[in-house]
């Protein structure tokens, strides 16, 4: 407890020795995807549930903060719980048919699920902008903090709200909820046989997952100023996934890191970046041979 | 695994490292524009156009005292994600002082926001959508006429000189190809056109034979597309496929030598399109410009000279503020007032755009861009 | 005229989307696998057909040279997908579905990317072979040569393949394979052998198609795998996977639907019908119009 509390404090504290923004941007950016690796880690390292379309609810969560703080006025304190509600619903209700089919299948669907809902929200441009996005959207208010003038409170609030995440997942790990997910997702018939709820903890499991995208949507709308539908794509998801693998599916500690090295580096080899996808290719199919549990897994 | 906590100090430390110190004094004009995806084409000549612009600054001599000059090019691919996202980066860098970008209105828009917020210079050159100068914004300025001007100029000459009567206005929904189209319409409509309708079509999508056909159907006497080339050349090709009569005619976007490459001349012959300024080569102002570009870069394309335009105007700001700061790089420009460039002179308003209107129509002959006349929005 | 129009240009892309959809379901049928990269081995069958064709110069005249195109294509796609075989796939017969789907998409990225390096990432051009003039047909609908040959080539080769599964001794151990692996290993058939064969065939297939498709469209870029192949997976699950015909079927289905949702209900919303289409399938009628009822592999 004190060893990831002294973490903390340093994570926190490194913006104030280094000055520089531009490390700061990344920094922040790492942050973000960890927190999304984090909620991710919950639908398929907790849950065993395979998730290709995961950037769809991070979508919903920054449009839902856009939608409600241009048109209502709301603001980002207010923006924040709503957008987790929402795509933690939004998850739900995406999920509750996908949940019926096993294994590859439930990757596709919830792949084209992920798709749909950037076409639709690409096509109903009266209410999101379409492919323009929707831009103006308003940075968080917190007394003398300047939010967007400065990058160091963006990367204090996302460095909070992963940490807090993180020790959210692991106490859900060693509980009942998560002993029943593992159960689930070892032998879902051996689970029912044990009156475990697998339709339960499944929908359980995607709530908490799309709550968390929903943050960091929120996050990310505020810091941008701008969303606009090309975030939200495949390639974003599949990142993301990739960051829960390479970390070790069903750690919250390898989720972290995972994100960290996974969007660190390619800031690090900007200069080739026209081979970032090579690369990252590359990555996952030799991940898959020699380490597929990852760096922190157990399987 | 061994203590991942004194890992991650470790890597975090390494990252702290990695920015530190570089040699040389130098201040930086950024630059952004799609350099990679299927936009390329504009965004490498809009590029190349820029470093010529730094390279004579710097034999012609030193623009800061003590500071070398460079360009720091991003890429956006044309996404507006990416925009911002590098708007972030060139405002988060300290030595850049003004920024020449983006080229899609999409990418200009959300991108002139993250300038404003971090009070640094924005010159655009090609992005022509009115609403970008409207939101207020003192760090914009603009070298290109505006859409408010281009749309009605293709609905004069649609009407006047090609006859039209019965249009078709398709665009591809981004923020430059719906604002244009919206332009063009209210002017079509006032001088009595018969819109047959106004449809969206998706960038990046191949197959546009779904809605031609319907097109086919209404039988027009002309179709306009407020969109970029990629989009305009299957458009081509496969209304000459369906073998749909009608005439053709699309926005500055289609103004790429590549377009005809990919449509094929045979598809192309005889389509117009509506460019954001006259003929470069009948400019006696650009000559010497075209002169050596052609001879450094062998084709002039069809945004290079907005970018060279732009970047020249960055760092005759950069000199006359005199100093690494941002703040006197603005004031300087405000000061400025006007400019006298390869495109004219150009008088910048409160808003922050040029006062140069001029229009002009192109047509292919023969697989080449034929200049046909120029008007005055 | 209008009808019949929209009808004969979703057919076209129908029988592109058959001609890959064969391939995925296939490989499925043998393996349970989805092979996530089989889009990109049709973007690239694509690039290969527009290689030979650029050095067939100007006019690049006739079918000859498209013929040649499409044997190119074929016998690359048809490399490239015993490659992926043997390099990705075999080592990770056993792994979880996981593992697999993940080295998929690895190897989905890493030959996008590699295209993108080598050709650039902005649309090509496909140089046309067949003449531009159209034909008129009923009332005013035109087909252009090149879409009749879309049609012929798919209808031969579907034919082909049929005649082929169903007629030969390959065939016979490629059914006997996708109906129980271990079974067939005991009866001497080798498995492996099999296997591959039955990726190179299905690969073969998506390269024919990737010409086609360049030739058709006439640009062509690094990311058409993508998108297309998501389409032609649909197609086959649409019509059933494991189930040959079910896969022309879903193709050409898929193709229709697409086309006519496009011109009649709205353009923008094109995609949305096909992924719509593939989780209504796979959530009310999983294994499609053709396919048999399985029970759940344990």
């Amino acid at each position: 407890m004190m060893k990831k509390g002294a973490l903390l404090l340093l994570l926190l504290a490194l913006p104030l020795v280094d000055s520089n923004s531009y490390h700061t941007e990344i920094l922040s950016t790492a942050a973000l995807y960890a927190l999304l690796a984090l909620g991710l880690n919950i639908i398929v390292g907790y849950a065993g549930l395979l998730h290709l379309g995961y950037a769809a609810f991070f979508a919903v969560g920054a449009y839902s903060y856009a939608l409600l703080n241009l048109h209502f006025g709301w603001p980002f304190w207010a923006g924040l719980p709503a957008a987790g509600l929402i795509a933690g619903l939004a998850a739900v209700l995406l999920g509750l048919p996908a949940i019926r089919v096993r294994g590859d299948y439930l990757a596709i669907v919830t792949l084209g699920f992920g798709e749909i809902v950037r076409v639709v929200v690409t096509n109903l441009d009266q209410w999101t902008g379409g492919p323009n996005g929707l831009m103006g959207i308003a940075h968080p208010a917190f007394g003398p903090v300047r939010f967007g003038v400065e990058a160091r409170p963006y990367y204090w609030l996302l460095v909070l709200l992963a940490a807090a995440t993180a020790w959210a997942c692991v106490r859900l790990r060693r509980s009942r909820i998560g002993l029943a997910w593992v159960a689930v997702r070892e032998d879902e018939l051996a689970a029912g046989c044990l009156g475990v709820d697998a339709l339960r903890m499944k929908l359980l499991a995607l709530s908490l997952g799309g709550w968390v995208a929903g943050l960091a949507g929120c996050v990310f709308a505020a810091k941008q100023g701008t969303v606009t539908p090309d975030t939200f794509d495949f390639i974003q998801s599949v990142m993301i996934l990739a960051m829960v693998i390479l970390g070790g599916l069903g750690s919250a500690a390898g989720a972290v890191c995972g994100a960290v090295l996974l969007s660190v580096a390619p800031e690090l080899l900007r200069e080739f970046s026209t081979y970032r996808m090579l690369l990252f290719g590359l990555v996952m199919i030799g991940l898959m041979r020699v380490r597929p549990q990852g760096l922190f897994g157990s399987r | 695994m061994r203590n991942p906590f004194r890992l991650a100090i470790l890597f975090l430390s390494l990252i702290s490292l990695a920015g530190c110190g570089k040699g040389e004094p130098v201040v930086k004009i950024g630059f952004v524009a799609p350099l990679t995806g299927d936009q390329a084409a504009h965004g490498t000549d809009m590029l190349r156009g820029a470093q010529l612009a730094i390279e004579q600054a710097r034999q012609a001599g030193e623009i800061l005292p003590g500071y070398k000059v460079e360009l720091s090019e991003l890429d956006d691919s044309r996404s507006p994600a990416q925009a911002v996202a590098a708007a972030k980066r060139l405002a988060a860098d300290a030595d850049v002082l003004a920024v020449v970008g983006h080229l899609n209105s999409s990418c200009t828009k959300p991108a002139s926001a993250i300038y404003y917020e971090a009070r640094l210079l924005h010159l655009c050159p090609v992005s022509s959508n009115p609403e970008i100068s409207r939101q207020g914004f003192d760090t914009f300025y603009r070298i290109c006429p505006t859409d408010d001007l281009q749309g009605p100029a293709g609905a004069r000459f649609a009407f006047q000189k090609l006859g039209a009567k019965k249009i078709f206005v398709l665009d591809d929904m981004t923020t430059y190809g719906r604002g244009l189209a919206n332009e063009f319409l209210a002017a079509a409509k006032g001088l009595g056109v018969e819109i047959l309708g106004h449809e969206g079509i998706t960038q990046g999508e191949k197959d546009f034979t779904p809605v031609l056909t319907k097109i086919k159907g209404l039988n027009p006497d002309l179709i306009y597309f407020a969109g970029m080339f990629p989009e305009a050349a299957l458009l081509l090709k496969q209304k000459q496929n369906l073998g749909l009569q009608g005439k053709f005619l699309g926005g500055d976007g289609l103004f790429e030598p590549a377009l005809i490459e990919l449509a094929t001349p045979e598809a192309s012959e005889g389509m117009y399109l509506t460019t954001l300024g006259g003929d470069i080569r009948n400019l006696p102002t650009a000559q010497q410009f075209v002169r050596e570009f052609e001879t450094r870069y062998g084709k002039l394309g069809a945004y290079s000279w907005y970018a060279y335009e732009a970047t020249r105007i960055a760092l005759e700001a950069v000199r006359r503020a005199g100093r690494k700061d941002r703040a006197a790089v603005l004031a300087a420009m405000k000061g400025m007032g006007s400019y006298s460039g390869i495109l004219g002179v150009h008088a910048f308003d409160s808003k922050g755009d040029t006062s140069l209107r001029t229009i002009g129509v192109y047509t292919i002959q023969q697989g080449k861009f034929q200049f046909v006349e120029a008007t005055e929005g | 005229m209008i009808l019949l129009q929209q009808i004969l240009n979703g057919l076209t892309i129908g029988a592109v989307y058959a001609l890959i959809a064969l391939g995925y379901t296939m490989v499925y049928g043998i393996l349970q696998m989805i092979n996530f990269a089989h889009g990109e081995v049709f973007m690239i069958g694509a690039y290969v057909g527009m290689t030979v064709l650029l050095m067939a110069g100007p006019g690049s005249g006739g079918v000859l040279w498209l013929t040649a195109a499409m044997a190119a294509a074929a016998v690359a796609c048809c490399l490239l997908g015993l490659m992926m075989e043997r390099v990705a796939y075999r080592p990770l017969r056993a792994a979880p579905k996981l593992s697999v789907l993940i080295t998929a998409i690895g190897l989905s990225f890493f030959l996008q990317n590699a295209v993108m390096l080598g050709y650039g990432a902005q649309d090509r051009y496909v140089p046309e072979t067949l003449s531009v003039r159209h034909w008129g047909g009923a009332g005013g609908a035109v087909v252009t040569p090149m879409q009749g040959v879309i049609f012929a080539v798919s209808f031969l080769l579907m034919l082909g393949l049929q005649g082929m599964v169903y007629g030969t001794k390959l065939g016979r151990s490629m059914r006997a394979v996708a109906q129980d692996p271990l079974a067939a290993r005991l009866m001497g058939i080798p498995v492996d052998r099999v296997i591959a064969t039955t990726f190179a065939i299905g690969s073969a297939l998506a390269g024919v198609g990737g010409v086609l498709f360049g030739v058709h469209y006439s640009t062509i870029n690094f990311h058409d795998g993508y998108l297309t192949g998501l389409k032609a997976f649909t197609a086959a699950v649409l019509g059933g996977i494991g189930n040959l015909p079910g896969a022309m079927l879903g193709g050409l289905l898929l193709g229709l639907m697409e086309g006519l949702g496009a011109g009649y209900v709205s353009a923008q919303w094109k995609n949305v019908v096909a992924f719509a289409v593939l989780i209504l399938v796979l959530l009310f009628r999983p294994h499609g119009l053709l396919g048999e009822r399985l029970a759940e592999r344990a």
